[in-house]
């Protein structure tokens, strides 16, 4: 029979990227609340951070306000915390996945990696799903792919 | 009850995502199928009628064996999915690296004035 927590193929994204910036900055823009306001969510959403204790077993609990006056609640749970290397959480709100936040310096530059792991495949796929069905949020999604082209443009 | 089917609820289980990987190959008689699973021969013909009405799967019929070959084209619609989702993800690591680069040039951390 076939092992359903082995192969984590089907259940997990991973997105990484290469900035030019060093480690300390990355990390503080990562890792608190008055930074994280300002760059969390699609354009057009605010964020409310109201707990953000960042180590093991902490909570943080963020609310995410979409344009249409829609609050989506994010709660999440610290998992691991390791200074300049690694933030690992839980989402406890739906959909539920565990992320592993990593840092890694590079001279002056610092490659992070996000990977989310979903807890079954079945979660993965409904979120996908929700996700697509969700006409506001995926027009949210090209109005920031777009802000963001013309930002680069400008640059 | 009518069940909706579509391309989501054909992979949305263990047993169905196990029976196209048999089948993606090469195509098997229900029999070798029913074989592979610790399950009624009705539990899997259940499943395969539920890949059978998503589009994945046709049956066929040489002499008294019934072959089960595999449709995966229409897969592809969730790997566009997932493909969207994963963007989302990709547009927050955007912000937040414009976000990083923005307090950057205004010489964040390096000197308070």
């Amino acid at each position: 029979m076939e092992n359903k927590k082995s192969n984590t193929q089907d259940r997990e994204l991973l997105i990484t990227r290469q900035l030019d910036a060093p480690i300390d900055l990355v990390w503080e823009v990562w890792s608190s609340p008055e930074h994280i306001v300002n760059w969390w969510g699609p354009n057009g959403f605010t964020n409310t951070i109201t707990k953000m204790d960042l180590r093991p077993g902490g909570e943080w609990d963020l609310v995410m306000h979409g344009p249409d006056g829609t609050d989506y609640i994010n709660k999440s749970i610290f998992r691991e915390v390791i200074l300049h290397k690694k933030i690992v959480y839980e989402h406890v709100t739906g959909p539920k996945f565990v992320a592993t936040v990593s840092f890694e310096q590079k001279g002056d530059q610092t490659c992070i990696t996000w990977h989310m792991l979903f807890e079954t495949a079945e979660e993965f796929i409904r979120t996908v799903k929700t996700f697509k069905a969700d006409e506001g949020m995926k027009q949210n999604v090209e109005k920031l792919g777009k802000y963001l082209a013309g930002m680069k443009a400008r640059r | 009850m009518k069940a909706r089917r579509d391309v989501y609820q054909a992979i949305a289980d263990p047993t169905r995502r196990a029976i196209i990987n048999m089948i993606a190959g090469q195509p098997h008689n229900m029999k070798s199928i029913t074989e592979k699973f610790d399950m009624s021969q009705q539990a899997i013909s259940l499943h395969v009628k539920i890949l059978m009405d998503c589009g994945l799967l046709t049956v066929r019929q040489q002499g008294r064996e019934r072959f089960c070959e595999a449709h995966l084209d229409r897969l592809g619609e969730v790997a566009v999915w997932v493909a969207q989702y994963k963007q989302f993800w990709e547009n927050k690591m955007d912000s937040f690296e414009m976000y990083v680069e923005k307090l950057k040039k205004e010489g964040y951390g390096k000197q308070k004035k």
